[in-house]
């Protein structure tokens, strides 16, 4: 069996008024990233950007078993939001998610609002605030919290959206626990992966790393 | 799209991206040997909501799979088209961004 499952929101599982929200919420941030990107995007900035997102899309596919009935992939906003700053880091987990809906069925349109909020807001804002909060103690050790921390976030999101609708029976107690819980383990592959990566891409090039090599690229981005 | 190719850190990147499209039917195939279970697909069979589920469009390759095409190839073609067309969309949309 080799299917790729569906591992977003789909359309039936938000209320009206929560999908509303959620679209708001991930509407605003994604205008405020638009406008923020105009100045950081160049001749360089621009291919990573694409660079980031397309690996995020083909690292996304990778389901890694773990035995017991369960599989854990690489979500990657916290990464995107360490390697690019926060704006490029939403525009580009923005572009895998709407690809991942609108050609692969991968989370609905509906609740595609919802889906960006989690994972192109959420996972790349917090993953982006825990590392610029944590690098200066350990870079390696920001990196993975980083990764860590942003997925469960952004799993909390989720939890609390479905657990306000009507097919979920309006049941928080249950899903919240399920949703956090379980993305806070599977999150440890999420922290790994992201420090691993974020080590390689540093040390290899550490021009391309938001925040060191030259003086331009190391612009003081906040949230 | 010319600069994408000018230097050596782009041209390694693209190909990593190649490698990790390889590797995603093997991925595939490894996690559905193991079975697969999300959180919120969980969630979903607790609460009574796994019904509930209602695409409005079920995307022009559904469940990264294409029709015609056994799974693995499906999923191999899924992964190079998405992985395309993302690396397209935003390097287009940040090209229109650029001042």
């Amino acid at each position: 069996m080799t299917r790729q499952i569906r591992m977003h929101i789909p359309d039936g599982f938000l209320d009206p008024w929560v999908a509303g929200l959620l679209w708001l919420g991930s509407g605003v941030a994604i205008g405020l990233a638009v406008r923020r990107a105009r100045d950081e995007l160049g001749d360089e900035r621009t291919p990573l950007l694409g660079v980031v997102a397309a690996g995020i899309f083909a690292a996304q596919m990778l389901n890694w078993p773990i035995p017991g009935g369960t599989s854990a992939h690489f979500v990657g906003g916290a990464f995107a939001g360490m390697l690019l700053g926060p704006s490029l880091g939403v525009l580009a987990m923005t572009a895998v998610v709407t690809i991942q809906a609108l050609v692969f069925g991968d989370g609905g349109i509906i609740a595609l609002g919802g889906n960006l909020f989690a994972m192109a807001v959420v996972d790349v804002l917090v993953g982006y605030a825990l590392f610029r909060a944590l690098r200066g103690v350990h870079e390696t050790g920001a990196a993975f919290v980083a990764g860590w921390g942003a997925i469960t976030a952004a799993a909390l999101a989720v939890g609390v959206g479905v657990g306000l609708s009507s097919a979920f029976s309006y049941e928080l107690s249950v899903t919240v626990p399920i949703m956090v819980v379980g993305h806070a383990l599977l999150g440890l592959v999420e922290g790994a992966i992201t420090a691993a990566v974020y080590g390689y891409v540093a040390n290899a090039r550490p021009d391309l790393v938001l925040g060191r090599g030259d003086d331009s690229l190391s612009l003081e981005v906040g949230l | 799209m010319s600069a994408l190719v000018s230097d050596s850190w782009e041209r390694r990147a693209l190909l990593g991206l190649l490698v990790l499209v390889v590797l995603a039917p093997v991925f595939g195939w490894a996690s559905g040997v193991v079975g697969y279970t999300e959180p919120l697909e969980t969630a979903a069979a607790e609460t009574g909501a796994s019904d509930a589920a209602d695409p409005i469009t079920p995307g022009l390759l559904p469940e990264y799979a294409v029709p015609g095409l056994n799974p693995p190839l499906g999923t191999l073609v899924s992964a190079a088209v998405g992985t395309a067309l993302t690396l397209a969309v935003a390097v287009g949309g940040g090209r229109l961004l650029e001042r």
